[in-house]
């Protein structure tokens, strides 16, 4: 059976439907997910946080009274099976409208491809800078978080704190130089000393040689931008070197696979976090209830950031009344939507959200079996978020 | 960090490093050598130990059971596949052995995701080998001095193993002539499963040990035979003293060259593969020409 | 020469028939099969088996992308160029590998494929890193031809640019210069002593397959609209030795037939179950056990039996 047909079953089971309903009359939404391959952990994260959704509004009547029906395809986080996927969603299913793809570099390959298919995407997670900045076209809107973002949460912490020189130490690709340019022109705005970086290549097992480097530069913090396997390595290596005693690690986002996969290791690192489940506001409490009764744990930061992607989704077709592009565009610009990070604005200019941003603090909590990432400092939207289509800061 | 700290730091880092890069390129070679299979599997196995030695830790609490128990059960499917498949093609052309093992990736790749799922999993290094020696006032983690010293051991067992042993010797005589070994009564299919298995065992091996670095994950595969490709072909197809002296170039050239010339990282291993087989085409310790 | 004709002419005829997407995949599949078919120029006819062929592809994307983003050159004549530039860079890389042979030579292939993977992955300039070039335009010629830009008109380029190099390779294969090449796959020491230079007849068949497997690449670029280091990645070098062998190697239609089977094998598989991977792989183990020939030499052996 046919996954996206399995997900259909599940939903109509919810909602009481019958099936025969349903192909005509269905919101139908494209999920081309990395389900297998280095970063299927994540792409399992958004899709569930997408079904979970879809099943919660088809069980209050649908959208638009009409059932969503959920259309996931494997793209194994390859952009040219991604555009593929994608081309025949639209052509095959009458797809209008995408979210939950996992990678940025996916994300830039369908981006430019959006007008020709007249189909709105919705990023989940998608971090890149350029998305909303050179890269950005129309039909593109990000809800989530954006990399800038993210380390400009980590520049505004470290402005109280007493550390004065760091090094950095990312993934040598697109992310890793981005990140690291926005951490050394914000630190450096900061009032503090930036020593140099070096980069690593996807795929490095063994970090000893950079541990030895990050020791040699006498740095006080070392921002990481790793991910992943690679992002795994480093972490349990440094703390078989001891490197945290020495160094404080800071890092983008700090996500709860990476944490659970390290272990110990990742105890006392310091960092974004996208989306951390114990906010406290009325509709985070009940989307983590929810949660937690089905599936038995918190949700993770990628199941929260693409789960608020999919109810600013649910808004913008609400307002517009359809999911036609040339509608549902106008709808989403400006839009303001309350979800469980608070009220967020869809900003018209660049289809950035302005939403808050969080620091996080790996501890180890008794009765948990991993360490636990703790909200250490919250910035408000206006101190965060970039001005539009740019990815540095001016304050 | 002063030179002589970090010159010792850094030798040490590399010798570790080797030790890994061993592990990987020593089964590879050994299947090439004796059977003139390119076994396109090899990282997959390595994958399996990884993920049994998680398994074995989880279950027993001991991470010497899994030193144990990963070889001996990636062994014992590589042998069993052997016996199984790749028996039947060995009157054909390479491209067979070719087709089969990159098959044999696909699928004992997709069973391993099956068992134990797409995260990351995290394996602990034995208490007895997690704390730190100080070396000249720097720190350096004991569990790489154990691989160090676990890598020699290996490797001095298995050149005494070849080099001593009756089976070494049935071995070596099969990969020269393998009519004669049977001639002279001996099973040399039982040979060949055995030393199939073995090199996938030491696939495993190699696994397991590197499991507390790196975390079991299913990307681990992929970067693994590549790894092992290189060194083997550095080090000379079938020469088990090359893929030694092709792990400690590399594992050199990698932590020096990436410190100083940090650019050339991703580079460095292609070039200097390249460097070697201009200067020597069948590879530094290789027979062929 | 017959079954040609009703073969282009059915191909011809596919937009009329096909729906939407299936036009899409049909235009991926010919586009791999023009790839998979300059692969077999070296490995079913000369014994040279490559490990590194998607360099080639890599090259000609990368080359057509950079050409159709930064300069206004028309679609054809980017394509053209791409495909030239990849030949040419063959040569080198063939006088290089041709020092070895055999399984040296082939590791050699993988070591080449990999540098240009890492040079790919880190001159942002040119090729994007590892974003790629996204955005491809297929630029209209200098008379305002756009029939490119439609779904139909690039697949009838697609088909033609396949068609042509079929017959090329046909005609390559029955000159003097093929039964050369088949010489070495036989037995090179002796076709060296009947005087010909065979690293000359190497490198040759390199560059020309380059060429080849370039046009694809340059081919698919424009098609996709980007190009990126997944391209050029060793597992796709793998994937189209694959596609040669499972097709049927040393006959140029059966890589095209293996490459349009794996493609659709691809699509199909992962969209029934996330356990695609596992089999993929039976089916290959399944087709080295029991079919040997590859997919031409079962429909040959059932057509003559």
């Amino acid at each position: 059976m046919s996954v996206s047909r399995r997900v259909l079953l599940q939903t109509a089971a919810v909602a009481g439907m019958a099936r025969g309903a349903f192909a005509a009359d269905s919101i139908k939404i494209g999920i081309p997910v990395a389900l297998t391959g280095p970063l299927g952990g994540i792409g399992a994260q958004m899709r569930r946080a997408c079904e979970f959704w879809a099943k919660q509004v088809n069980a209050k009547g649908g959208l638009l009274g009409r059932p969503i029906e959920l259309i996931v395809e494997d793209t194994a986080a390859n952009p040219a099976t991604t555009v593929r996927k994608v081309q025949e969603m639209v052509e095959r299913s009458g797809v209008r409208l995408i979210t939950c793809i996992v990678a940025s570099n996916e994300a830039l390959a369908v981006v430019p491809k959006l007008a020709e298919w007249d189909t709105i995407f919705v990023s989940g997670d998608n971090g890149d800078g350029r998305l909303t900045g050179e890269s950005l076209v129309p039909n593109f809107f990000r809800p989530n978080v954006s990399g800038p973002m993210g380390t400009r949460a980590v520049t505004l912490w470290l402005r109280d704190s007493p550390m004065k020189k760091f090094y950095g130490i990312g993934m040598d690709y697109a992310w890793g130089h981005n990140s690291m340019d926005v951490f050394e022109s914000e630190a450096k705005r900061a009032g503090k000393e930036f020593l140099g970086a070096v980069f690593s290549p996807t795929g490095t097992k063994d970090f000893s040689t950079y541990i030895t480097k990050i020791r040699q530069s006498g740095a006080d913090g070392c921002y990481l931008v790793l991910a992943g396997d690679d992002n795994v390595a480093f972490l349990t290596q440094a703390k078989q070197y001891r490197l945290g005693e020495k160094v404080q690690l800071l890092t983008e986002q700090v996500d709860e696979m990476g944490i659970n996969a390290s272990g110990d290791a990742s105890v006392g690192l310091i960092g974004g976090s996208r989306y951390p489940a114990a906010l406290d506001n009325p509709d985070n409490k009940a989307f983590v209830a929810a949660w937690q009764a089905e599936y038995g744990r918190l949700p993770q930061m990628f199941e929260g950031d693409q789960y608020q992607s999919c109810v600013v989704m649910q808004a913008g077709i609400e307002k517009a009344g359809s999911i036609e592009a040339a509608k549902l565009r106008p709808a989403l610009e400006g839009l303001v939507v309350t979800s469980v990070k608070g009220p967020i604005t869809m900003r018209a200019c660049d289809h950035q959200a302005e939403q808050p941003g969080f620091v996080v603090k790996v501890v180890k909590k008794d009765g948990m079996e991993h360490p636990v990432p703790e909200v250490i400092a919250t910035y408000k939207a206006d101190r965060v978020t970039p001005p539009c289509n740019q990815m540095v800061y001016t304050d | 960090m002063d030179l002589l700290s970090f010159l010792l730091v850094q030798c040490l880092n590399a010798l570790s490093q080797a030790a890994l890069l061993f592990f990987l390129g020593v089964g590879l070679t050994l299947i090439f050598g004796i059977m003139r299979i390119v076994n396109f599997a090899h990282g997959t196995f390595y994958m399996l130990g990884a993920f049994l030695g998680y398994s074995a830790v989880r279950v027993t609490g001991s991470f010497w059971a899994g030193l144990v128990l990963g070889p001996l059960v990636a062994g014992g499917i590589g042998a069993a596949f052997e016996m199984g498949l790749l028996r039947r093609l060995y009157k054909r052309d390479d491209s067979a052995f070719l087709m089969v093992t990159f098959g044999l990736t696909l699928v004992l790749g997709e069973i391993i995701r099956l068992v134990w799922g797409v995260d990351a999993l995290q394996v602990q290094v034995p208490d007895s080998l997690s704390g730190i020696v100080f070396l000249l006032d720097e720190p350096f983690p004991v569990y790489r001095l154990f691989l160090v010293a676990a890598g020699a051991i290996v490797a001095v067992g298995i050149w005494q193993f070849l080099e001593r042993t009756r089976l070494g010797l049935l071995i070596r005589a099969t990969s020269q002539n393998a009519e004669m070994v049977h001639a002279l009564g001996v099973d040399v299919n039982l040979v060949r499963s055995g030393i199939f298995g073995i090199g996938c065992g030491l696939a495993a091996l190699g696994g397991v040990l590197a499991a507390p670095l790196l975390s079991a994950s299913l990307g681990m595969a992929g970067n693994a035979i590549i790894d092992a490709f290189v060194i083997v072909i550095i080090g000379g197809m079938g020469s088990f003293p090359g893929s030694l002296l092709a792990a400690i170039l590399v594992a050199f050239v990698q932590v020096f060259g990436t410190y100083y010339f940090p650019d050339f990282a991703m580079a460095a291993m292609y070039l200097l593969m390249l460097l070697v087989l201009v200067v020597r085409p069948g590879g530094l310790l290789g027979k062929e020409a | 020469m017959r079954i040609f004709v009703c073969v282009a002419l059915l191909l011809a005829m596919a937009p009329l028939g096909l729906p939407l997407f299936a036009m899409t995949l049909l235009t991926e599949a010919l586009i791999l099969g023009l790839l998979a078919m300059s692969l077999d120029l070296m490995v079913g006819y000369t014994r040279l088996i490559s490990f590194g062929h998607a360099a080639a592809y890599g090259l000609g994307a990368y080359a057509s992308g950079y050409l159709l983003l930064h300069t206004s050159l028309p679609l054809p004549f980017a394509v053209l160029a791409a495909s030239v530039l990849a030949g040419v860079v063959a040569i080198g890389v063939a006088w290089v590998c041709t020092l070895a042979k055999g399984v040296s030579f082939s590791m050699l292939t993988l070591a080449f494929a990999q540098l240009l993977y890492a040079v790919a992955f880190k001159w942002t300039s040119v090729t994007g890193a590892s974003d790629g070039l996204a955005g491809i335009p297929r630029t209209a010629g200098p008379f305002g031809v756009t029939v490119f830009q439609t779904k139909n008109g690039y697949y009838y380029f697609v088909l033609v640019c396949l068609l042509g190099a079929y017959l090329f390779c046909r005609s390559l294969v029955a000159s003097p210069f093929g039964a050369v090449l088949r010489g070495i796959r036989e037995n090179e020491a002796k076709t060296l002593s009947l005087g010909y230079n065979t690293r000359l007849y190497k490198i040759a068949v390199v560059a020309v397959s380059f060429a080849l497997g370039g046009l694809a690449g340059a081919l698919y670029s424009p098609f996709a609209g980007f190009a990126n280091t997944e391209l050029v990645f060793w597992l796709f070098s793998g994937q189209v030795l694959i596609m040669v062998i499972v097709g049927g190697q040393g006959t140029l239609i059966g890589p095209i037939l293996g490459a349009a089977f794996f493609m659709l094998l691809e699509h199909v598989l992962s969209q029934y179950t996330e356990s695609w991977a596992l089999f993929f792989g039976l089916i290959f183990i399944g087709f080295v056990m029991f079919a040997p020939q590859g997919i031409w030499g079962l429909l040959t052996r059932r057509a003559r039996a």
